[in-house]
């Protein structure tokens, strides 16, 4: 801990942090490009000058320094006194600010940066409104250097934060400096495009709009999006994110800031794979079978339905086996109110966790980082919760099994009734399981596509994706973190967590903090949920 | 796309030579020079130019392999330099020195001249490509301006009137005093 | 102008000057055995007892600088600045053309005061023929024992090796100088970690200009009372002077701090007075990045404390362009801005920035399409950058704002003559055109 004086006010903050971090810490609107906390300080865009005080070199005496410092450069030492309210330190931003904007082409609105622009909410807090260069400005060209990522020289502020990034992060060094002076760009070596599978980053971290998602790219206004807190789904290193949408249509996710999981980043894998939530050959029908055709069911009877069908398996088919196939797609929330029902209806149900989709190994960043040294994972297990699911099964406890016994047993025609949950991104219906699962007699499916399962089955309930839904996964090194939903489930569809209440005979709307309490009540592990602090307001 | 984009995507399509095996080994004689491979770079940009005339991107990217650093890195530092270009350029450069002392002596006139006599304009190369001309910062000769400098041969005091002798003459470039190895007293640690 | 035995120069002109034979004879080598003879502190003590300031341009105390690496440190390196690239300074080129082992001497004994293990020489690259004839002399040096293993049985351990340089400005400052060592572009690093510390490829680094270590054999050779004796008070020792321009006989001299610019441009002993009946408009006396004096400030002294009382950054490498009174300062003004934006490095906004839109206005002003803002402008934006008022990370902002700014202020006269009599629709259509 470290007491400083921060525009004659005192700080509590941390010993050794930069002095910038505590003062966006503390609430101020300090510009700056360079800075990033999560990479190296190069103090090179000059624009967080800051007054300091420090003894006289002769008498020793403590007063204002006659040279600006920049507070990014600076740590916190207890007791020391800054500020950034003298007009020395304004003069030096409207100075910068007037820099940074005059071979910028002002193109905002063609930018996809503008509304979230810093040139443009700096230039209005420091600023002037004209430019006094009445020369003609550089042109600087686009660059095409990713599969991913677009660059508009021209919008460049040298922040160098896409390099770092790029260098301290992904290991990967694809970005690099070319020229110098005003010259000076940023660029990729020629057939060696930015490919590390984090490019996405760069896109974020630009303050500016100089480099840009190509999917994104001419898709929306910013000032269009509405945005909801959520978990990326894509692997089980669970990154906060931020779901961006307008009118139900998600356009993007970015990251959120979690000291615990993602640091400031996210994947590419997570951060373009939620296009198939608006597939439009997703499951949107709530249907129950008669004979070898389908009828619709109306979302007021399915809890009924359910109910008396497991019930009525369970008793008059005693010989045989129930079993619930959990994915590890599913909230907590949704699984824990699932078992409680059916075990309800069936207490010997045989709680299944489904096929956990996996790859051969970790991703570790930097590139070739070690134990000590990884900044971010991409991990090998594709799904966002099976941990959370685990720790479900474990709770209820009872018959249990693998998937693979459960397919195997299935096939022998142990089992007369399932319940299967997918809401797998793709598709994740094997042969064998098919097999195995056609001679389950009684089938629920709940799914987001259709399959070899669903065309079998009894009764199919389409899935929400997780843009959709709320709830609570628990990701792998076990940190429990709530997502919200984002957009209204497609026409058709029900939102699980809704659904799974009714099922359960709970009254009223489904609101995923309740049911966690509930859930806590029984589990220790969910009595305490992480939810990551919020950047402060001026920090990007 | 509709509008026009550098591309970085894909590998250039002009040819350029590759590094050749006693080049490499030069290269890699500087290795105990430094105790990073990648202080070599700049040392190694020299043989690359003074064997190639230019850095090409292939040479770029095998010194990239051969230093155990990124094609990018190469490229951010063979661009930040002056003396580094990244395209051939004729036999001769000729880089005509533009500072205040030789400003003010006459550099632009000398200048012109270069562009007279040999057709081009600053930072060309004429076709039968033997001679480039490019401007300099300062030659730090400044007490004998204005100066030009044609590949390592210094010319002092130029009169605009003897450009064109001094362009014509076959060995304009070849230095008074014995050229060192270039390069090649590498290792020296036993000696 | 005090006379004394020249010692710099002293090999300058004779024959085979370069070879170490000459330079033997001569009475070379005999500091650094001297040194040999004595502990690092002793040959760092008479340094700092000579107060032997830095002659690149800072005019740092070099004995000083060197207390400053750590005292544990295992492994040092020793960086020759012979990145000469200020206009018109060429002293360094005089040295290591006509004396190379004056400077591999001094570099011996300021690797062993050090306690260096590694020198490295770094030349810019338009050092071309010097390069050569350095490469040469220390091919001599090593088989001489001079470098190498166990020099001259001493146990000390020296490895000299020269990194060149491929033309850039920024890395003559010293942080420059190292990035471009290790092999990366030449942006000056932010400090702390100053070099003494944190320098080159990590490790406690001195990095020291050529002058100032050819100075070395003569203060271990002389004593540092020697050296006190030559000169004023905080200015004392052999300096080499360069003058170029409108004078009589251009070149690089050798003399104590004791004299004014009037006296650099007229003695006998230096530029010989003005040539072809041209009259002094101004001189730019210590490379341009210090700033410009008038024809009514030549008293100045070329010393390290009087370039402040006119207004200059300091006394610099002391090394003087003289303008005569036919020049337009507008060429000047041009010519001085278009060379800092050539040579910024692009790291810190003010000076990537500034530096370039003041090219843009010197050069539309000296085509005679200036405007009145931009003399407010070129005289405004100067005083924005620079590592002074702590707003880049090095110090060429500094220079460059103040050359502009003297250039704009001691001549905003006659800028604002030329600009006053030009034709203002013609200025209007140029910017027209240009945007």
């Amino acid at each position: 801990m470290a007491k400083i004086i921060l525009n004659n006010q005192e700080v509590e903050t941390r010993e050794g942090i930069p002095v910038l971090q505590a003062a966006l810490e503390a609430g101020l609107n300090v510009p700056h490009y360079c800075y990033h906390p999560g990479l190296s300080v190069v103090a090179s865009c000059r624009l967080c000058l800051m007054e300091m005080k420090m003894p006289h070199p002769k008498t020793g005496e403590l007063g204002w320094a006659p040279k600006l410092m920049p507070s990014c450069q600076t740590p916190v030492r207890d007791g020391m006194e800054v500020r950034f309210d003298s007009d020395k330190v304004h003069e030096n931003q409207e100075r910068c600010m007037e820099f940074f904007l005059l071979n910028h082409p002002l193109d905002c609105p063609v930018c996809d940066q503008a509304g979230e622009c810093h040139l443009q909410d700096y230039s209005y807090h420091f600023g002037k409104s004209e430019s006094r260069m009445v020369d003609q400005k550089h042109v600087t060209p686009k660059k095409d250097v990713g599969p991913r990522t677009l660059l508009y020289s021209d919008r460049c502020v040298m922040c160098s934060r896409c390099v770092r990034f790029c260098d301290e992060v992904a290991g990967t060094g694809e970005l690099c400096i070319t020229n110098r002076g005003s010259k000076a760009e940023i660029d990729a070596f020629p057939g060696k495009p930015l490919a590390n599978p984090m490019q996405g980053n760069v896109v974020d971290i630009c303050p500016v709009g100089c480099l840009l998602d190509k999917d994104f790219l001419f898709q929306q206004r910013v000032w269009f999006l509405k945005s909801a807190d959520s978990i990326c789904t894509g692997c089980s290193t669970g990154c906060s994110i931020r779901i961006d949408q307008n009118e139900d249509h998600v356009h993007r996710l970015k990251p959120r800031f979690n000291p615990r999981v993602n640091q400031w980043w996210m994947c590419d894998e997570g951060r373009f794979g939620f296009k198939y939530i608006h597939d439009k050959n997703r499951l949107t029908r709530l249907k129950l079978r008669r004979g070898e055709s389908f009828e619709s069911l109306r979302w007021e009877s399915l809890a009924e339905t359910v109910r008396y069908r497991f019930e009525d398996v369970a008793k008059k088919q005693s010989d045989k086996k129930i079993a619930v196939v959990l994915s590890p797609f599913m909230a907590c929330e949704e699984a824990w109110l699932l078992v409680k029902t059916i075990r309800e209806v069936a207490p010997e149900a045989t709680l299944v966790l489904g096929p956990v989709p996996t790859v051969e190994q970790d991703e570790r960043f930097p590139v070739g980082a070690t134990n000590g040294d990884t900044k971010f994972i991409i991990r090998k297990e594709k799904c966002p919760n099976r941990n959370g699911i685990e720790l479900i099964i474990k709770h209820f406890g009872g018959n249990t099994e693998t998937f693979d016994a459960f397919v195997e047993q299935a096939g022998a025609g142990e089992f007369a009734a399932a319940w299967i949950s997918g809401g797998y991104p793709t598709e994740w219906v094997s042969k064998d399981f098919a097999k195995a699962a056609g001679k389950i007699p009684f089938k629920v499916v709940h799914d987001l596509f259709g399959s070899a399962l669903t065309d079998e089955a009894t009764l199919v309930i389409p899935a929400c994706s997780f843009a959709e839904r709320d709830g609570t996964f628990v990701n792998a090194t076990g940190v429990v973190q709530p997502f919200a939903r984002a957009i209204k489930p497609p026409q058709g569809c029900k939102r699980d967590g809704q659904f799974f209440y009714e099922l359960a005979e709970l009254e009223g709307l489904y609101q995923s903090p309740t049911v966690l309490g509930m859930m806590a009540a029984e589990i220790d592990e969910f009595k305490e949920v992480y939810v990551p602090p919020q950047l402060p307001e001026h920090q990007h | 796309m509709a509008w026009k984009a550098i591309d970085r995507v894909n590998a250039p399509a002009e040819e350029s030579p590759s590094l050749s095996e006693p080049l490499k080994e030069k290269i890699r004689g500087f290795f105990d020079r430094y105790p990073t491979k990648r202080a070599v770079l700049i040392p190694a940009l020299h043989m690359i130019q003074d064997d190639h005339g230019y850095v090409g991107w292939k040479a770029m990217e095998e010194v990239a392999e051969l230093l155990e650093i990124t094609p990018s890195d190469v490229f951010d530092t063979v661009s930040f330099y002056s003396h580094f270009w990244t395209h051939p350029k004729g036999e001769k450069v000729v880089m005509a020195c533009r500072s205040i002392s030789c400003d003010l002596l006459g550099a632009d006139r000398v200048l012109d001249e270069c562009k007279k006599v040999l057709g081009i304009g600053d930072h060309e190369t004429t076709p039968d490509g033997k001679y480039s001309l490019m401007t300099e910062e300062c030659l730090a000769a400044c007490d004998h301006g204005p100066c030009l400098m044609i590949n390592e041969k210094m010319h002092k005091c130029v009169d605009p009137a003897n450009v064109r002798k001094i362009l014509e003459d076959d060995a304009n470039d070849k230095l008074d005093i014995p050229r060192s190895n270039l390069y090649d007293g590498a290792n020296r640690t036993s000696a | 102008m005090s006379e004394y035995e020249k010692v710099l120069l002293k090999n300058v002109g004779k024959p085979n000057s370069r070879q170490l034979a000459t330079y033997v004879e001569g009475g070379g080598y005999s500091g650094a055995k001297r040194a040999l003879e004595h502990t690092p502190d002793d040959v760092i003590d008479v340094v700092k007892r000579a107060n032997l300031r830095g002659r690149g341009g800072a005019g740092f105390p070099a004995g000083v600088k060197w207390t400053f690496l750590p005292k544990d440190r295992e492994v040092t390196y020793l960086c020759v600045n012979a990145d000469e690239s200020e206009p018109p300074t060429f002293s360094n080129r005089v040295l290591m053309e006509e004396d190379p082992h004056q400077l591999l001497e001094g570099i011996l004994i300021a690797g062993y005061a050090t306690q260096a293990t590694v020198a490295y020489l770094y030349m810019r690259a338009e050092f071309t023929e010097q390069y050569h004839i350095m490469q040469k002399a220390i091919d001599e040096a090593y088989e001489a024992g001079y470098f190498g293993k166990n020099i001259l049985n001493s146990g000390y351990s020296l490895e000299c090796y020269i990194h060149r340089g491929a033309g850039a400005y920024v890395c003559g400052e010293e942080t420059g100088l190292i990035e471009s060592l290790e092999g990366k572009r030449g942006w000056p690093r932010i400090k702390p970690p100053f070099p003494a510390i944190q320098g080159a490829f990590g490790k406690p680094t001195v990095v020291n200009n050529v002058e100032t270590l050819a100075n070395l054999p003569h203060i271990v050779n002389r004593g540092a009372d020697w050296f006190l004796g030559i000169g004023p008070e905080g200015s004392s020792g052999p300096k080499l002077f360069c003058i170029s321009g409108a004078v009589k006989k251009p070149g690089c001299y050798e003399g104590a701090m004791d004299f004014s610019v009037r006296e650099l441009i007229e003695s006998d002993r230096f530029g010989g007075g003005m040539r072809d009946g041209l009259k002094v408009k101004a001189v730019m006396p210590g490379g341009i990045s210090m700033g410009i004096l008038t024809a009514d400030e030549l008293d100045m002294k070329m010393d390290f404390s009087d370039p402040a009382k006119y207004g200059l950054l300091g006394l610099g490498t002391a090394s003087a362009i003289v303008i005569d009174d036919r020049t337009d300062i507008r060429q000047v003004l041009r010519n001085v801005a278009r060379f800092f934006a050539h040579e910024s490095c692009g790291q810190c906004t003010q000076c990537r920035e500034g530096t370039s839109w003041m090219y843009k206005m010197t050069n539309r002003v000296e085509r005679g399409l200036g405007r009145m803002q931009d003399i407010e402008l070129l005289g405004e934006i100067p005083a924005k950058m620079g590592m002074m008022p702590g707003l880049s990370i090095c110090g060429l902002s500094d220079g460059a704002a103040f050359a502009i700014s003297t250039i704009v202020e001691k001549f905003r006269s006659e800028l604002e003559d030329y600009v006053r009599n030009e034709n203002d629709d013609a200025v209007r259509i140029a910017l027209e055109i240009a945007n």
